[in-house]
């Protein structure tokens, strides 16, 4: 049976950079759009133009149509209808009005000053401000229509000085909150203790050693669990990579973690708050549901689009998200976390004897295989229970199954953003989060 | 699927609308883009894409003090608003005495095909597919793509520059993983453009084959188990890490932070003698004009290890009293060496083959580990298995003055032609 959807979609950024006091960015751009997606014969066409009047989007149904119809030329496919069900509604966050380009240089310029002012030692401050705010207006042959809007923004720091080998060293660390940048409270005194802190960590950077590389007892810090559960179990349990090969395929109701690990890729709720990338109901117009994906170490589900569903025989979780208007859906996350436990951070550090905290991240990648990878930017060693020295910048690696299984304690708090994008064939928001969490894993290092 | 659309008049008026607003400079972008894209996951072709995309793109500076807008909706009326908001949004800035546009440039670019051919799109995937089915049976293609994109687009300044064309080109891209059982090799990928598809089987574009051949040698993996300091020989996608990490050195970014390494190191060596980094504008896909409104003559940026050029912006430049050296977007080649490819390994008692590097952002002075991924174990000369759970870690500036060997052999790809490189002295674990 022949499924249609079109998408009405806007997308608004804005971005300014200061370094060092000189404005090198300060855009905003608005991409929009109408598309149009058919699946006619097992087969998908899709369509997009930036005309978002109904005639444009009825000329964009009709070459999707005609472009599903030309993939015939490769034969018969499965036509089997596709699950997923359907939704109305409108959901649009409503966070502070937002502030102008003005306003955002007035506060780059008033961080610049008081950290030239306070860190005379700095070669370089550079500060980012981004946010950006995807409409999309979705319907669908199944009955949907829905209208999702999800806002983001971040301020990020990245502070220079030179290091005891005469070299630059650097630390760069994001806030973010759900909303525009008027939703981040940007003031030098409300950000006064996190680039303290940040200064702080970097002094000791600049006095930094290498890590030992190989096998260690790592302590993550809230702000690293989000991104492990995203990148090493979070990218395996999506649908399309397991139909793609992934290991995960065969170990479902299989034990692939430590049973104080539990995951869920979290649709729009999470202890009755509103999640940062709040979805409903996705870009396919499926109602969103939360998607366990381990249950107390136990592998249970993956996160899926009506395709993918259909293919697995799985119930779609509403996980199909496109970023741009010229881009179709995939299975994509959305607010990706490790559930927290009992322990306190500081009494799993106090016990370890020989390791290291890791407390920031960089980027992260993760594989078909569970092996996963991401840079750690700001980590210290831990001897004798205590922390000592920083280390250089390194990457953590290891597979995620091995990792997960060998986890043998996670803390009470917890730790959220959102400020980063997961590349997938498309950008795309996310959020993530966290507890501590000790491991064994896989340093880099001499 | 849309109407032809003038760029050349667009442009111009919004240039006047920007004048008319009140900025003294500005740079103003019309384009289109068209693509068609045949899509293919878990080895079946699943989806045909046709999208077109317009977009104006302003850059206006009042008083010193510079903004910048895209606007996809290209109505008069939309234009003139967002013109308005960015004259606001300039007079916010602090003002700033590098900010300028470029002046008196001109040029026009047509190359390559400027008509899709889907039944092209179709015969390469069919091509690919048959591939896999007959000499790779075990690569399960998560995702592939043929596409042909044409972008046209015109740049107009108040100072006079006014450069446009129409760029049409192939490309596919190919990413997957192989599988036996239960066993499964790392992701795997390549990917290019080209002017046509037609001159040689799909497989034989941008190293595809050979991508699939070697993820199926990648099934059955190894840890290293062991450290040591060994060399490497870098496939090349891991050279483009390489390289990627050099030109952010000699880019806006850093020298204006002055966290580039080398700010100061034109004209001295700052690579191995075998490395020599140069220009192709004339690549695919790629027209030789920069971002800000200049023509990109060819450049050399570095000859036999010795540093010839940074590559500021026009800003970067009048920021940081640096030559001004407009570079394309893309395409750059790395010059091929001496070395046949099957001799690179010769000598190495420990190392790797690596295919990609996967790992965090350098540190700000080149210092990096990472893990190598679709890489084999080298013992004695010789290549053994694929490799799991393997990381490596050096200094970025240290490996360009540690190539030892550059191979004859290059993987075109259209914005990248790069050789196999063998590195020494990086650290395993």
């Amino acid at each position: 049976m022949d499924y249609t959807e079109t998408r009405r979609h806007e997308l608004r950024k804005r971005r300014l950079m200061m370094v060092d006091g000189h404005l090198t960015l300060n855009s905003q751009t608005t991409d929009a759009g109408a598309s149009a997606r058919i699946y006619q014969g097992g087969y998908w066409g899709f369509a997009s133009a930036n005309d978002t009047t109904p005639a444009s989007t009825l000329r964009m149904k009709a070459q999707a149509g005609r472009n599903a119809a030309a993939m015939a030329r490769f034969g018969a496919k499965d036509t089997r209808a596709l699950p997923g069900g359907t939704y109305r509604g409108e959901h649009v966050f409503r966070g502070r009005p937002a502030i102008g380009q003005q306003e955002c240089v007035e506060r780059m310029a008033a961080i610049h000053a008081w950290c030239k002012q306070r860190y005379p030692d700095l070669v370089s401050t550079r500060i980012l401000l981004q946010d950006e705010h995807h409409s999309k207006w979705v319907a669908t042959s199944t009955g949907s229509e829905v209208l999702n809007s999800i806002q983001r923004a971040a301020c990020a720091v990245t502070f220079t000085a030179i290091g005891d080998t005469g070299t630059p060293v650097e630390l760069y660390e994001p806030i973010s909150a759900k909303g525009s940048l008027a939703d981040l409270d940007l003031s030098v005194e409300a950000l006064a203790p996190w680039l303290d802190q940040l200064h702080g960590h970097l002094q000791a950077k600049r006095h930094s050693v290498p890590a030992r590389g190989g096998q260690h007892t790592i302590v993550l810090a809230p702000d690293l669990a989000g991104i492990l559960a995203h990148e090493a179990m979070g990218h395996p349990c999506e649908a399309d990579i397991v139909l793609g090969g992934a290991v995960t395929g065969d170990l479902v109701g299989q034990r692939i973690a430590s049973e104080l690990i539990t995951m869920v890729d979290v649709a729009h709720t999470f202890n009755g708050e509103e999640a940062m990338i709040p979805v409903y109901a996705d870009d396919e117009g499926t109602p969103a549901r939360d998607a366990v994906l381990i249950k107390d170490g136990v592998l249970t589900d993956f996160m899926n689009s009506r395709e993918t569903s259909q293919r697995l025989g799985l119930t779609p979780t509403g996980s199909a998200r496109a970023y741009a208007p010229t881009d179709e859906p995939l299975v994509r996350m959305r607010n990706t976390v490790i559930l927290p436990g009992t322990r306190k951070l500081a009494d799993m550090l106090s016990e370890v004897e020989d390791g290291y905290f890791l407390m920031k991240t960089s980027n992260g990648q993760a594989d078909s295989t569970t092996e996963f990878m991401f840079g750690i930017p700001l980590a210290y060693e831990i001897k004798a229970g205590k922390l000592g020295r920083a280390i250089r910048d390194t990457t953590l690696s290891g597979s995620a199954i091995k990792v997960l299984q060998s986890a043998d304690a996670v803390s009470d708090d917890m730790s959220w953003n959102c400020a980063g994008y997961c590349g997938k064939k498309q950008p795309m928001v996310v959020s993530m989060g966290g507890p501590a969490l000790r491991v064994r894993a896989h340093l880099g290092g001499e | 699927m849309g109407a032809v659309m003038n760029l050349q008049d667009t442009a111009g008026h919004a240039l006047a609308q920007m004048r008319a607003a009140g900025f003294e400079h500005a740079q103003v972008t019309a384009a289109h883009s068209q693509l068609n894209e045949l899509n293919v996951n878990h080895n079946e072709p699943s989806l045909l894409r046709s999208t077109d995309s317009r977009k104006l793109s302003l850059m206006g500076i009042v008083d010193g003090r510079m903004a910048s807008t895209e606007v996809a909706d290209l109505d008069p009326e939309a234009i003139r608003s967002r013109v308005a908001g960015l004259f606001a949004d300039a007079a916010a800035a602090p003002r700033d005495a590098a900010n300028a546009v470029s002046a008196g440039q001109h040029t026009r670019v047509v190359k390559g095909p400027q008509e899709a051919q889907l039944d092209t799109l179709a015969a390469k995937m069919g091509e690919l597919l048959a591939f896999r089915q007959r000499e790779t049976p075990r690569m399960i293609v998560e995702e592939a793509d043929a596409k042909h994109t044409l972008y046209r687009w015109h740049t107009l300044t108040t100072g006079g520059s006014d450069l446009g064309g129409s760029l049409g080109w192939y490309g596919m891209m190919v990413a997957g993983s192989a599988r036996e059982g239960r066993a499964c090799s790392s992701l795997n990928y390549a990917y290019g453009a080209a002017d046509s598809l037609t001159a040689a089987p799909a497989v034989d574009f941008f190293g595809i084959g050979e991508m699939m051949r070697q993820t199926e040698r990648q099934i059955h993996t190894e840890p290293l188990g062991a450290r040591f300091v060994g060399d490497v020989v870098l496939s090349p996608d891991a050279v483009a890490s390489l390289l990627g990490w050099l030109q952010g050195h000699l880019g806006d970014t850093q020298l204006i932070a002055g966290s580039s390494l080398y700010r100061a190191s034109v004209g001295q060596p700052i690579a191995s003698s075998l490395l020599t980094l140069r220009s192709r504008f004339d690549a695919p896909g790629v027209a030789p004009v920069s971002p800000d409104g200049f023509n990109a003559p060819p450049v050399t940026i570095v000859r036999e290890g010795v540093l010839q050029a940074l590559t500021p912006s026009l800003y970067g430049s009048r920021k940081t009293g640096l030559l001004h050296v407009p570079v394309a977007g893309s395409g750059w080649e790395v010059a091929a060496g001496a070395t046949p490819r099957a001799e690179l390994l010769a000598g190495i008692s420990r190392g790797a083959v690596v295919g990609q590097f996967s790992m965090g952002n350098p540190a700000a002075n080149g210092d990096f580990s990472g893990v190598i991924k679709n890489s084999l174990r080298i013992t004695d000369g010789v290549v053994g298995p694929a490799l799991s759970e393997t990381m490596v870690s050096g200094n970025m500036s240290r490996m360009l003055r540690e190539i030892v060997a550059v191979s004859r052999e290059r993987i075109d790809s259209g914005g990248l032609l790069l050789p196999w490189i063998r590195v020494a002295n990086l650290h395993f674990s």
